[in-house]
């Protein structure tokens, strides 16, 4: 039932119209049983009648009324028809607009640890696949529920009506139908779910060969990818035939006990009529009926197996589209004033990664407009220390404070807003390079957009492009060399205009030259900035104003470049190795 | 090609045909002795169908006016028979039905996958990932249905009408010609509603694909959106593409649902005309009342089977809007790929040499123009110069990841565009700018260099490269969980482990493009002891900013115009007072 109360929350809008639809289809069922009536009378009139021909000679006003009626009345069922269907399209549509803009939504908000448990392949399937699902259940399975609940009351009224016996003695079988169907839904239901995650599986590892292709060439690995993606497409495909073949054991069964009702009719009725309870008449008028209750009963088998599948897919949809993020805004938020200044104080901070500790313990103090410069060696924990300034993790132990206030006190949006991080893995969108630039800030003019590639020395090489700042850059900036992507995330960072900005090796890719220039850029930002630089060169961090050296998670050491080559450590280490 | 956006509609090159179709009944052929027998089991299935009408009216006949109700109970036993053979006799078709389309599916999405796999980086580089996601798995599902079932009904039907037809004008040919005037109508109502149904449904294929593209690089870039702030702006852009979608699904079913109600009333005012024309036109004393009720009936079952054709036409018209996109994939020119009679690289010893080599990216500027050099076996060069100047580009040409406009690669005197490109590859170590790490354990993440290495030797591996140590303090050490976005591990950490992956597929040339940049200085120089011992007897090409990595290689090659600027080692080099001096100098270290 949980079901159906999500479903009718994100009908929202629509709710109206799929009950009109509901209602509209209701009245179709009842016209599917009128029409041929009115053909039956055109036939007991003018054909079968003891005064037919003269019917047909006095009566030709009638007739052609009678076949204008039946047309009329067929044209007006359809348009009815017609509108439940579009109805309903527009409905389920218009619910799965819903479902869809709330699972995008709540994507982007999750945090990092929803990114660990859930794969990318996972995820599109969740999006794609399981979707559709909803809309099927909107705009069949419901209404195929409907429609039969709808003609098997009647029938049966109708049948109990003309002959209580008759009746009953057709409804005999519908305890079979019932058992089979409890049967049924218990088999296919593990089946379903089971197939559902061979297509996730299936998803993921088209994905990833996908993303990978550049190292599946290099190492001349597609045989290997084509045999592991088989296996996937072999389970995907044994656990379709699985399910289908297991609902085709029972298939049987419903259709036969369905058809049955034929032999049922026959025989009850016939003697019926040999007894003289019932007239011949009434045995053609039940015959002609009987598939009114048969469908119906038909029908159950395929709507418990859709059902099933459909439950399958909702519940892997729910679980995101409930899915919290623990890195949220709280209920007591603040924004801060105006904007940020950029202080940043970390307070006896720990944090660990599942079980394994990656930082401990770090106090440190940084002032709005200095440089800090973070060092250290691989895996000392960078890049997790200045992902706690915006609230990419939350700290375990300890505070994150930006200008006086906890982190997690702030708005998110206010928090994000003012600061700019060029990330390490550069991640661009298959968009223009002026769009890349205005990621962050889309109301930026094309004169600021050239200002920030100018700052991060971008500029000369967009221009030398084929289209220039409109060239269009695949995903992940294929096409761009490292240093290039480099250059255009900074300029991505500074468009933003932050008050903390954050290089995550940045110019780790770039020639001396250039990393040269954006020094003096970065110097000469025309907003106050504190600058927070992840480098592996001396040239890179060396005019910091501070320097701080990371070690297994904790700070080994911190000092300006003089402090710092004056004695002993990591360094004066790096720095001799570098210089000489 | 230009390079393809979110938001930006593929056109489709080739229009529709009947190729298609052909095309997909190749995928048929494979089973046509289940598809036959299947034929054969729907066809005796409906033979004995028709029992049952046949039943009914010899009891309402001659068994009720007689009143035996033994024979009643006989007739019903019949019935029942009938049905029980008919069913039984369907569900074994739909079986084997269930099965080949499964397979048939199944074949072509093993296709697809071949063929993608040998596209080449262009391919992936000009389209959103999402874009092939979508053909692989969602396309692929859309068109099962059709080949599960669509075919054989397809060929039922048709003979159904053919018999129909037959009986109609066995019983009065006059009636029989009333109930085909319907048909033009029904025709040219068909032929309207299919193209514009068919353009309806190319256009929600389309919104499908960007929606998806969109949904993919969403999910993939989420960390940058949270940093960017960018949640509400994405969600109009998600809107604005889920709204096409819509309109385009809402579109196509309005012409898709107005197919069956057309039939209908087609089908009603032929019966109509059936009743006036038969009862008023012909005059009674040409078609009997009987012929008259009869056709009446027939007029139904005649009219049934091309509702259930049109309704097939709905799926099909659908489902070849997807197998287009299907075909266009498999369709895709494979860029580089092996010439005809490629032989087998023999192993290589290692020498290089680029003869007037000329490339340029999908008909866009040269980027390298008549650039020639010689590498020894053994020898390990460095390739130095500005950003963008063409170094990546270098090394992707000794493999072959792109076709050259002018000149010629050959390593040890063999044009490598003459070799299987299999042959080559496998012989080649790459460790890529982009450190790719699939999910799966750390351990098959190395193997994936070698497939069949021992974990002892993937172990070796990762302790060249210093990783190993950081392996054991993990939970479950090598046997550690990682997905694509190797959760957990540091850029640094990853770039190890593709380093490791590499060393451990044992190159004879080796290529390492900027494989350390996020790697510390420190651990990069317990590193460089590993690479220089991984280096001796390998030819090696090292694309790097770092002095310390570049200064001991035998040649350094300065890369800029297009060319190679400057070439010989540090020392050579430095006493030039070239480029290189400067930009040695240029940082006060490197």
């Amino acid at each position: 039932m949980f079901l159906f109360r999500w479903l009718w929350n994100n009908m929202k809008g629509y709710r109206g119209r799929y009950v009109l639809a509901m209602c509209l289809s209701v009245c179709c069922q009842s016209m599917y049983i009128i029409t041929p009536m009115m053909s039956q009378r055109i036939v007991d009139t003018f054909i079968t009648a003891d005064n037919a021909l003269e019917m047909i000679e006095q009566r030709r006003d009638l007739l052609i009324w009678m076949v204008a009626a039946m047309i009329g009345f067929t044209l007006l069922r359809t348009v009815i028809q017609y509108s439940a269907a579009m109805l309903y399209e527009v409905s389920s549509q218009g619910t799965i607009y819903r479902v869809r803009k709330k699972l995008f939504e709540n994507i982007n908000l999750q945090d990092a640890s929803f990114y660990d448990l859930y794969r990318t392949g996972d995820i599109m399937t969740r999006m794609s696949g399981d979707i559709d699902w909803v809309r099927h259940s909107l705009s069949w399975i419901i209404k195929a529920v409907l429609e039969s609940v709808v003609l098997f009351t009647a029938s049966v009224i109708y049948f109990f009506s003309l002959d209580p016996i008759v009746a009953v003695s057709l409804l005999a079988l519908t305890p079979v139908i019932f058992a089979v169907t409890f049967f049924l839904k218990r088999r296919v239901k593990p089946l379903y779910v089971a197939l559902r995650e061979r297509l996730s599986e299936l998803n993921t590892a088209a994905e990833e060969n996908i993303s990978g292709n550049r190292v599946v060439k290099a190492f001349a690995r597609e045989d290997y990818e084509i045999e592991q993606f088989d296996k996937k497409s072999k389970a995907y495909s044994e656990a379709n035939k699985k399910a289908a073949l297991t609902w085709l054991d029972f298939y049987p069964i419903i259709e036969i006990t369905a058809q049955a009702l034929l032999v049922v009719q026959l025989v009850v009725c016939g003697i019926f009529v040999i007894n003289g309870r019932i007239t011949a008449g009434e045995f053609t008028a039940f015959a002609g009926l009987i598939w009114t209750l048969a469908n119906p009963m038909r029908n159950i088998g395929t709507i418990i197996n859709d059902f099933q599948r459909f439950t399958a897919s909702a519940n892997k949809i729910i679980e995101i589209y409930y899915g919290k993020s623990k890195i949220a805004d709280r209920e007591d938020a603040v924004d801060l004033e105006g904007r940020i200044k950029g202080n940043i104080t970390f307070k006896n901070v720990s944090f660990n990664f599942g079980k394994t500790n990656i930082l401990h313990d770090i106090n440190l103090e940084i002032k709005a407009g200095e440089t800090v410069a973070i060092m250290g060696e691989t895996g000392s924990g960078k890049t997790t220390l200045t992902e706690l300034i915006p609230r990419i993790y939350d700290v375990d132990e300890g505070q994150v404070l930006v200008d006086g206030e906890d982190v997690r006190m702030l708005k998110l949006k206010q928090l994000r807003g003012g600061i700019g991080v060029a990330t390490q893995d550069v991640l661009l969108y298959s968009d223009t390079i002026d769009g890349n630039i205005a990621f962050g800030n889309t109301a930026m003019s094309e004169e600021d957009v050239v200002k920030c590639a100018e700052y991060a020395d971008a500029d000369g090489f967009i221009r030398k492009l084929s289209e220039g700042y409109e060239t269009i850059v695949g995903e992940r900036g294929v096409g761009l060399s490292g240093g290039q992507k480099q250059r255009i995330a900074l300029a991505r960072a500074l468009a933003v205009k932050p008050s903390i900005l954050i290089l995550d090796d940045t110019t780790s890719a770039v020639d001396m030259e250039t990393e040269k220039h954006i020094q003096h850029s970065l110097e000469n930002l025309d907003f106050p900035c504190t600058k927070i630089i992840i480098a592996q060169r001396i040239s890179s961090t060396k005019k910091a104003d501070k320097i701080v050296i990371l070690k297994n998670g904790t700070i080994a050491d911190i000092g300006t470049h003089e402090e710092l080559i004056s004695r002993e450590g990591y360094y004066r280490e790096v720095y001799e190795l570098q210089c000489c | 090609m230009a390079r393809n956006k979110f938001d930006v509609d593929e056109t489709l090159e080739s229009p529709f045909d009947i190729r298609h179709l052909k095309r997909a009944l190749v995928y048929c052929k494979r089973y046509r002795g289940k598809i036959f027998l299947s034929l054969f089991l729907s066809a005796a299935a409906a033979v004995v169908g028709l029992f049952a009408p046949l039943i009914t009216q010899y009891a309402l006949d001659v068994t009720i006016p007689k009143g035996s109700i033994k024979e009643i109970l006989i007739l019903g036993g019949l019935l029942l028979l009938s049905i029980v053979t008919s069913v039984l006799l369907s569900v074994r078709r739909s079986k084997i039905m269930t099965k080949v389309g499964q397979d048939i599916v199944y074949d072509i999405r093993k296709d697809l996958y071949e063929h993608l796999q040998r596209l080449s980086f262009e391919y992936y580089d000009s389209r959103p990932h999402g874009k092939i996601l979508v053909r692989i798995i969602n396309y692929i599902n859309s068109v099962s249905d059709l080949m599960t079932n669509g075919l054989i009904n397809f060929i039922l039907e048709i003979f159904n009408l053919i018999f129909i037809s037959i009986f109609m004008f066995f019983v009065s040919w006059r009636l029989a010609l009333v109930i085909m005037c319907g048909l033009p109508i029904f025709a040219i109502v068909i032929l309207i509603i299919k193209n514009k149904q068919r353009r309806a449904w190319q256009q929600v294929s389309n919104k499908s694909s960007n929606l998806n593209a969109y949904t993919h690089e969403s999910i993939v870039g989420t960390k940058v959106t949270q940093l960017f702030t960018r949640e509400e702006e994405n969600s109009e852009i998600y809107d604005r593409l889920q709204n096409n979608y819509r309109k385009s699904w809402m579109r196509a079913v309005t012409f898709s649902n107005s197919v069956a109600p057309a039939v209908d009333n087609i089908a009603v005012i032929v019966r109509g005309a059936i009743y006036i024309t038969g009862l008023l036109v012909f005059g009674t004393g040409t078609v009997s009342l009987g012929n008259i009720v009869a056709m009446c009936s027939y007029a139904s079952r005649f009219w049934q089977p091309l509702l259930n054709l049109s309704n097939l036409m709905n799926t099909f018209i659908n489902a070849v809007a997807y197998l287009e996109r299907i075909f266009e994939t498999m369709d895709e020119p494979v860029a580089v790929d092996d010439i005809e009679g490629a032989k087998e690289m023999p192993a290589i010893k290692g020498d290089v040499e680029f003869n007037n080599v000329t490339f340029a990216y999908e008909m866009g500027p040269n980027v390298l123009e008549n650039l020639s050099f010689k590498a020894k076996a053994g020898e390990s060069i460095a390739l130095v110069g500005p950003t963008g100047a063409g170094k990546t580009t270098i090394v992707n040409l000794i493999s072959r990841f792109y076709n050259l406009s002018g000149g010629e690669v050959d390593i040890d005197g063999v044009d490598i565009s003459k070799v299987t490109l299999h042959s080559l590859r496998s012989q080649m170590g790459i460790m890529l700018q982009d450190s790719f790490i699939f999910s799966g354990t750390i351990m098959d993440n190395i193997k994936y260099g070698r497939l069949d290495a021992t974990d002892k030797e993937a172990e070796e591996a990762a302790k060249v490269v210093g990783v190993d140590e950081f392996i054991s303090t993990l939970p479950d050490g090598y046997y550690t969980k990682v997905n694509e976005r190797g959760s957990g591990l540091s850029q640094g950490q990853k770039q190890l482990i593709s380093f490791a992956r590499t060393i451990l597929a044992d190159p004879k040339i080796l290529v390492l493009d900027e494989a350390t940049s996020s790697i510390d200085a420190k651990t990069e120089r317990y590193l460089q002891r590993g690479i220089d011992h991984l280096l001796k007897g390998r030819t090696s090409f090292i694309i790097a900013h770092r002095l310390s990595t570049i200064r001991n290689c035998d040649k350094i090659m300065f890369i800029s115009d297009k060319g190679i600027a400057e070439c010989g080692n540090h020392n050579e080099l430095m006493e030039k007072k070239g480029k290189y001096y400067d930009l040695v100098n240029s940082g006060d270290v490197g």
